[in-house]
């Protein structure tokens, strides 16, 4: 039996699955400050009657490291950076930052050698102002670490009780910027994680749980728990990734749909392309921070159920802030749920409350209640609608670099509309009509986020670059750097060495059964010619884990009874 | 909003004309990394789009494909065309300033008639923009500004009739370099006098040198000339490194000429230093478009000990006086005495066709008008190696064209239509935007319309 569990902003949701059947859903309202109770209440209500034996896989999704970053409780980080010749990076230049020579090439060739004397004053000032964890970037480092390593050397050295966060290991793709914050962030939560880390394996064990515990990505993955103090990073916003993979799991396979998550606040939308949830080509933003964090292209609305609405003249507008609760529900100011009731759409608060919200907004202009309610569902129907278009020309417009991927992509629009979260009832229908696709409300919707953490697989990937005139490779999620000891090395050898990367890297996280298939999303190989002749060869592979769920929750998804 | 500045990057990287060729796959592929690392396209100032697709029609309008587009015109082609309309479409509704399309293939050898690839080139990217702009945007003169160290030959021979369209281009001389043309004495047909310039430089010009022909000849020329739009031909193989050109351009020197220039759209041509050269200079450029800071761009191998011969510089500076006298008396040169009484005038042309080795044989006339930049016809044959030996006639009608010049025009495509000797005759009507082929075999024509 699947275990999946969502900590969210408000509440925590938890499912027990097995073979495609809901056995038991739990929703907890959280307790503040501490995230851990509401997660193992969460665990508790649903395996009740439950022996942990028949547990075999725990997903979790939390907010935690969100939360530290958004509320910027994480730990101070000092940072040495390596810039080099290109873009100015003066601005970067602050009491923790210290910008110190050494460059390498996009090819990893050192243009600019590192300065010992100054990397020493770098630890100086850090030391003096109090630093103990410190992030060392540098950029093309994915191409060439031996900068940031001999940095990190220094510093084991002479101050071997720091914690030292390297660049080509926290960001392996090429974007020096995402790589400093992203480097920044994992130095900044690593010891605040690991002893959330240590918690949930204490409360697994006092549970006699045996279970493989995941944990989600916000690329819709899951990685164990134990690879995950690695890069907490990665666990942020993966409750959206999981409520997406929810609606993937309670949709029909293979089918294009959107997923509408509309909450008290904000609204979350996800595209599934012929049954695959989309990436963003980017990746996450944070904060104010940009990170390489890969995450599902999920667009958020600041409109939902609990916003404020207001008749300014004879235009109603929402808020995205939240006073609180509808005024159906005692609250003091009317919103959209409140325009719900008065249409009957849902039966959420007081009727006769929700009428007084409506009628108090319209009577100042002469518009009836039921006029009132229907322009208000209409204005959150057109937002939300305005956003889906968006969202798929955005991913039309995607760029392309090379001929096929101009040439194969084609004008696509959602199948269905899959509500899920605590307000979609009342639209989903409607913004369906609006783009002519069919509304889906499966059972389960209000824990779909934890169906989608219990049914979310472990994703592994290798990007492996390989430089034949210089008979060095990289694996980019693993900021490993090494050299070809085979000859000839040619596109098949390159291929068979990323693939064995792969499986190398599932049987050290114990996840060796999902390498039984591997797949290929990227294979390019590009001549270096240099006077006419060919000296080498780059190969460019990707592989990974095939991306998917563990089932769906069709209509055989109906509560299980014993 | 209007302060953006947009980019579309198109590397192809699975298209190339042979895997050692220069114009391989390779080309960008370190421009991309640099690009990428670097974080630029994170920059709120820069706004990343992807490329559509150039229709057949869109090509039609600046070239005669011969026997058609389809032919003549790979994907990749059409892509990288497709590129520069996109960007000049969002420049024209506003979304951004100016525009830059690091795209490959590279266009500015492609000259009107199209028999096969010269100079890397199968279609001018340039020409299929300006003639976008023309056309959807009622844009009247236009500047294209040619910075490859090769001869912009194939933009020259497009707009060599055409007084709306000024075309500057500075490069090393042809006596030392590929196309073997651009001799300052090219000046543009009767009723274009002048809006052709070229700037021929000897081997060996450094940045100083750049500026000063930047400074005292294409800015006041573009100045005058009053351009509502502004291309510039952007090949960067006049930097120090490039192994086909011998100039002493530096990456930080191409951003300070981007700055003075402003272009509104910027393409890249060639450029064949693509480890030492493209990844800086790219990015330099990239930087300045978007007045971003490029100071520290400094390619490795630029020791800024670069030192320009004196008799370079003095005979740079000849080359500029003597332009600079032509541009101010070219008022004084008229129609007629370019070509006395005669109603026509035409040049011969011998075209080589550098990929594929084989040679067009081109007679130009252009309506000597007085009233209009007259239509332009164009008798040429060339035996393709993938099609049989060919004879064609292709008219071009300038959309400014007086009634006169179009009804001769159109009875010289239908008397063309009668003559044995055509394979094809081809008729690009820009005044209505109609463009014609009618193939003799078996008496067929086909017409488009934008």
């Amino acid at each position: 039996m699947y275990i999946g569990i969502d900590v969210g902003g408000t509440c925590t949701d938890a499912v027990l699955l097995s073979s495609g059947k809901v056995h038991a859903t739990a929703k907890i309202y959280n307790t503040p400050e501490n995230l851990l109770t509401s997660l193992v209440q969460a665990l508790d209500s649903v395996m009740k009657g439950v022996s942990a034996e028949e547990i075999e896989r725990v997903v979790l999704s939390t907010t935690m490291i969100t939360n530290l970053i958004m509320e910027r409780k994480y730990d101070p980080v000092g940072l040495i950076m390596m810039p080099g010749p290109g873009r100015k990076f003066q601005h970067y230049r602050n009491a923790h930052v210290h910008i110190i020579d050494g460059a390498i090439d996009y090819r990893g060739r050192e243009i600019i050698p590192v300065d010992e004397q100054q990397v020493m004053q770098a630890l100086k000032l850090l030391d003096a102002e109090g630093y103990d964890k410190v992030a060392v970037v540098g950029k093309f480092s994915t191409r060439n670490n031996q900068h940031e390593l001999y940095v990190n050397d220094l510093i084991k050295k002479y101050q071997p009780h720091w914690q030292v966060e390297m660049g080509h290991r926290a960001g392996g793709r090429l974007n020096f910027p995402r790589r400093i914050d992203t480097t920044l962030l994992t130095c900044a939560t690593k010891e605040k994680y690991h002893y959330f880390v240590q918690s949930v394996n204490e409360a697994l064990d006092n549970r006699q749980i045996k279970a493989q515990v995941f944990i989600m990505k916000a690329d819709g993955g899951t990685m164990t728990l134990a690879s995950s103090e690695q890069s907490p990073v990665e666990t942020i916003f993966s409750g959206p990734a999981a409520s997406t993979l929810g609606a993937q799991s309670l949709t029909a396979a293979g089918e294009t749909s959107v997923m509408v998550d509309i909450g008290g606040t904000t609204t979350d939308l996800a595209l599934i392309l012929s049954g695959k949830p989309l990436l963003s080509s980017q990746g996450v933003l944070v904060g104010d921070k940009l990170t390489q964090v890969r995450t599902l292209a999920v667009k958020s609305v600041p409109v939902g159920g609990d916003s404020v609405v207001e008749m300014v003249g004879k235009e109603l507008i929402i808020y995205s802030e939240r006073m609180g609760q509808p005024y159906c529900l005692g609250g003091s100011f009317p919103t959209p749920t409140d325009a719900l009731n008065v249409m009957s759409l849902t039966k959420l608060g007081d009727k006769s409350k929700a009428w007084e919200a409506m009628e108090k907004l319209g009577k100042p202009v002469g518009y009836s209640p039921v006029e009132v309610a229907n322009k208000i569902i209409n204005l959150v129907v057109d937002t939300v609608v305005e956003e889906i278009e968006n969202m798929f020309m955005g991913w039309e417009q995607e760029p392309a670099y090379r001929i096929w991927e101009v040439m194969q992509k084609r004008r696509m629009r959602p199948q269905n509309v899959v509500g899920v979260g605590g307000g979609a009832a009342g639209f989903v229908p409607q913004i369906a009509t609006r783009i002519d696709g069919t509304p889906v409300l499966p059972p389960y919707a209000a824990v779909a986020n934890a169906i989608g953490a219990a049914v979310a697989k472990p994703t592994l990937q290798v990007t492996m670059r390989a430089d034949t005139e210089q008979n060095i490779f990289s694996v980019e999620e693993d900021g490993y750097q090494g050299r070809i000891n085979q000859s000839p090395f040619g596109f098949e050898e390159s291929l068979s060495l990323a693939k064995e990367w792969l499986i190398d890297k599932a049987k050290k996280m114990n996840i060796g059964d999902e390498v039984q298939n591997v797949e290929i999303t990227r294979q390019e190989v590009f001549n270096i010619v240099r006077d006419f002749n060919t000296t080498g060869r780059i190969y460019d592979i990707c592989v990974q884990t095939p991306r998917g769920i563990q089932w769906h929750i069709g209509a055989e998804g109906k509560l299980y009874e014993k | 909003m209007k302060n953006k500045t947009g980019l579309v990057f198109f590397p192809a990287f699975d298209w190339s004309i042979a895997p050692i060729h220069p114009e391989r796959e390779e080309r960008l592929l370190y421009t991309r990394d640099q690009i990428f690392e670097e974080g630029v396209l994170d920059l709120p100032q820069i706004t990343e789009y992807r490329p559509q697709v150039a229709t057949p029609h869109e090509i039609a309008r600046a070239h005669f494909c011969v026997p058609d587009v389809d032919d003549q015109v790979l994907v990749a082609h059409r892509i990288a065309a497709g590129a520069a309309i996109r960007l000049s479409d969002r420049i024209m509704n506003g979304e951004i300033r100016n525009g830059f399309a690091i795209v490959r293939p590279p266009g500015h050898h492609a000259m009107r008639v199209v028999h096969g690839n010269r100079g890397f080139c199968s279609i001018n990217n340039e020409a299929v923009v300006v003639e976008h702009l023309r056309r959807t945007y009622g844009i009247k003169r236009v500047a294209i500004i040619d910075t490859d160290v090769h001869h912009g030959d194939g933009t020259q021979d497009i707009y060599y009739h055409d007084p709306d369209v000024l075309f500057i281009s500075f490069h090393q001389d042809g006596r030392t370099i590929f196309p073997g043309t651009g001799f300052n004495d090219e000046l543009g047909g009767p009723t274009a006098y002048a809006t052709t310039i070229n700037i021929p430089l000897p081997p060996g010009v450094s940045d100083t040198s750049m500026h000063y022909v930047m400074d005292n000849l294409i800015l006041p020329i573009l100045k005058d000339f009053g351009a509502e739009f502004v291309v510039n031909s952007a090949g960067q193989d006049n930097h120090f490194t490039d192994p086909l050109g011998s100039m002493l351009i530096t990456a930080q020197g191409y951003a300070e000429m981007t700055e003075k220039l402003k272009p509104d759209l910027a393409v890249l041509e060639g450029g064949y230093a693509i480890e030492s050269a493209l990844p800086y200079v790219n990015l330099a450029i990239l930087l300045a478009l978007a007045g971003s800071d490029y100071s520290n761009v400094i390619e490795p191998g630029n020791t800024g000990k670069i030192v320009e011969n004196t008799q370079v510089t003095n005979y740079v500076r000849q080359v500029v006086d003597h332009l600079q006298l032509v541009w101010q008396k070219r008022g004084e040169i008229s129609v007629s005495q370019l070509c006395g009484s005669n109603k026509y005038f035409q040049r011969q042309k011998n075209i080589y066709y550098d990929t594929e080795y084989f040679e067009e044989k081109q007679l130009e006339k252009v309506r000597a008008c007085l009233e209009c930049p007259g239509f332009v016809a164009i008798d040429s044959h060339a035996a393709q190696p993938k099609h049989s030996r060919s004879r064609i006639m292709a008219i071009t009608v300038h959309n400014r064209c007086c009634k006169k010049c179009i009804e001769e025009a159109w009875e010289v495509y239908n008397d063309a239509k009668k003559d044995y000797r055509y394979s094809y005759v081809y008729m690009q009507d820009k005044t209505e935007d109609t463009f014609l082929i009618f193939r003799r075999e078996d008496q067929k024509e086909w017409h488009t319309e934008g």
